[in-house]
């Protein structure tokens, strides 16, 4: 069996294009995302949000905030650089099974949809934080209360 | 500041669907060099339902091995514009394994099995011509294997038809078999003839006059004549330029092939060698184009000792490392390093490949002479 892999073509510029900051991580339209343990979703997680990924200054440090949980995370450069594959025509695995054919399974190909040489790593234990607000909040209710500590104090 | 909405894919058509692909040094020049458009390169995965897969370029191949990671890697691209409405990236795929390519020999062993008893021979040209009359009445042979189904085995193009060459098959009509080593070696010595007859320079020989002469005097067909002639030598336009060393060593394999168990004095084949070449190349006339082919050992019952060659082609043995070694050392007890190294080049990738498999099969002791390898197993 050949299964072949179609690298993209030099001259193709796709519509859609990643947030700016994002594209400066790589030249290609894939970023890889790595964590500590998986994502694990209740029922079903189509078309769900996972949370909000924060990048900040040019070199920056991403955050990835999850429901309550903040990951803290670096940007590392990969030692090989690492082709991302997809295979084209892809079905849902129900169709797959149903249509397991010598014919169908033999038109498999992979299109190389980027290159990445540098990933988002989050691999610190998740911080839990209430809310980005009740966080802020919290934060200046310490500080007032501090200073009636201190005035207290004096 | 900028933030960014992550949300998980829309489909589950996405699940399962990708890969990540480790890149050595040099694939990822060929990749880059592709992506910008400046070269092509052609990419695709090989194997069976109970290979190995094997990734091919056009002239490399490797070995495709999962690698697990503990932690999950999430692939993230933009959202498909027509498809899902937002402005953050999506998740397409959660992985946990990358794939590492190590670089591997292509494996073309398989191609002698399935092409025994195939071989081309003169006696088999009426044969041939009944296969073509079949071909055209549609009625598919049993064994028969083209170079399409070659392209199925695990190897890259460059390597296939390297491996064709080396193992001297031909493709007569679209159908691979392999040509005996007998009626090549008449072919070889007639085109040496002829050379010397039309007292013809052999770096420009006109390639058509040579083909039609054989055809013509012989009745050796053109297209196996052609195929002959690209093994040995570079056929430029209508010169063809012979390889010296390519067909000195072909001719001296065609007198050695006789003495599988019984030994040729080193003089007496030299001689016959230097004969069957003739004195144009009878001073390129060398053991060391041999390695891998002979033994060196001793005549029987003859005092003082007489230098003596054993046919011993490493073609001849398993593919296997484990196996490799056992035969070697079943043939001998004791190996010189620079004697058993061309026995191993065929089944290692490069040196360190070798000393690692001599490492793991072999003892190494060292003495005056030099090192000497014996085996690590009991025999």
């Amino acid at each position: 069996m050949i299964i072949p892999i179609n690298l993209p073509s030099p001259s193709s510029t796709t519509a859609t294009q990643l947030p700016l900051n994002l594209a400066k991580l790589c030249n290609s339209e894939v970023v890889l995302i790595e964590l500590q343990g998986t994502l694990v979703v209740e029922g079903d997680s189509f078309g769900q949000h996972v949370g909000k990924l924060k990048l900040e200054g040019d070199n920056a440090k991403p955050t990835l905030l999850i429901g309550h949980h903040l990951l803290e995370g670096k940007i590392v450069t990969l030692q090989k650089p690492l082709a991302v594959l997809h295979r084209a025509g892809s079905r849902s695995r129900q169709d797959d099974a149903e249509e397991m054919d010598v014919e169908e399974s033999k038109q498999t190909s992979y299109e190389m949809i980027g290159l990445v040489r540098r990933k988002i790593v989050f691999a610190t234990r998740p911080m839990p934080v209430v809310s980005p607000a009740a966080v802020k909040q919290a934060i200046e209710k310490d500080d007032t209360e501090g200073k009636r500590k201190k005035l207290k104090v004096g | 500041m900028s933030e960014t909405e992550v949300v998980f894919s829309y489909s589950s058509a996405d699940a399962g669907t990708f890969k990540l692909l480790e890149l050595p040094p040099d694939l990822l020049k060929l990749v880059e060099a592709a992506m910008e458009g400046s070269h092509s390169l052609s990419l695709s995965v090989k194997g069976g339902p109970e290979e190995d897969a094997v990734l091919c370029t056009d002239d490399k191949t490797y070995t495709m091995r999962s690698v697990v990671l503990s932690n999950s890697v999430l692939v993230v691209t933009p959202p498909k514009p027509e498809q899902e409405q937002t402005d953050g990236i999506v998740i397409r795929d959660q992985l946990h394994d990358v794939i590492e390519l190590v670089p591997s020999l292509p494996k073309l062993h398989k191609l002698k099995g399935v092409l025994r008893g195939t071989e081309y021979d003169e006696t088999h040209e009426d044969e041939e011509m009944m296969d073509a009359d079949e071909q055209t009445e549609n009625s598919s042979l049993p064994r028969k294997f083209t170079y399409t189904d070659a392209m199925q085995l695990q190897a890259s193009e460059g390597e296939l038809r390297r491996g064709l060459r080396d193992m001297r098959i031909l493709d007569i009509g679209g159908r691979l078999r392999p040509i005996s080593p007998s009626y090549l070696n008449m072919i070889l010595e007639l085109i040496l003839n002829y050379l010397v007859s039309e007292s013809l320079p052999h770096d420009a020989v006109p390639v058509d006059q040579l083909v039609s002469a054989l055809e013509d005097d012989h009745e050796i067909r053109r297209q196996v004549t052609l195929q002959v002639l690209t093994w040995f030598g570079v056929i430029d336009g209508s010169i063809w330029e012979i390889n010296v060393e390519e067909v000195l060593k072909q001719v001296a394999l065609g007198i050695l092939r006789h003495y599988k168990d019984e030994a040729i004095a080193e003089d007496e084949f030299i001689a016959r060698w230097k004969r069957a070449v003739g004195d144009a190349f009878e001073a390129k006339v060398s053991l060391k184009l041999l390695e891998g082919n002979y033994l060196s050992t001793t005549l029987p019952n003859r005092f003082p000792a007489v230098l003596a060659l054993l046919y011993f082609p490493s073609s001849s043995l398993p593919i296997d490392p484990a196996a490799r070694f056992t035969d070697l050392f079943l043939t001998r007890l004791k190996w010189k390093a620079q004697d058993i190294a061309p026995y191993l080049a065929d089944i290692a990738v490069d040196a360190k490949e070798r000393d690692k498999l001599l490492l793991k099969y072999a003892r190494a002791t060292t003495d005056a002479e030099g090192v000497w390898y014996t085996s690590r197993n009991k025999i």
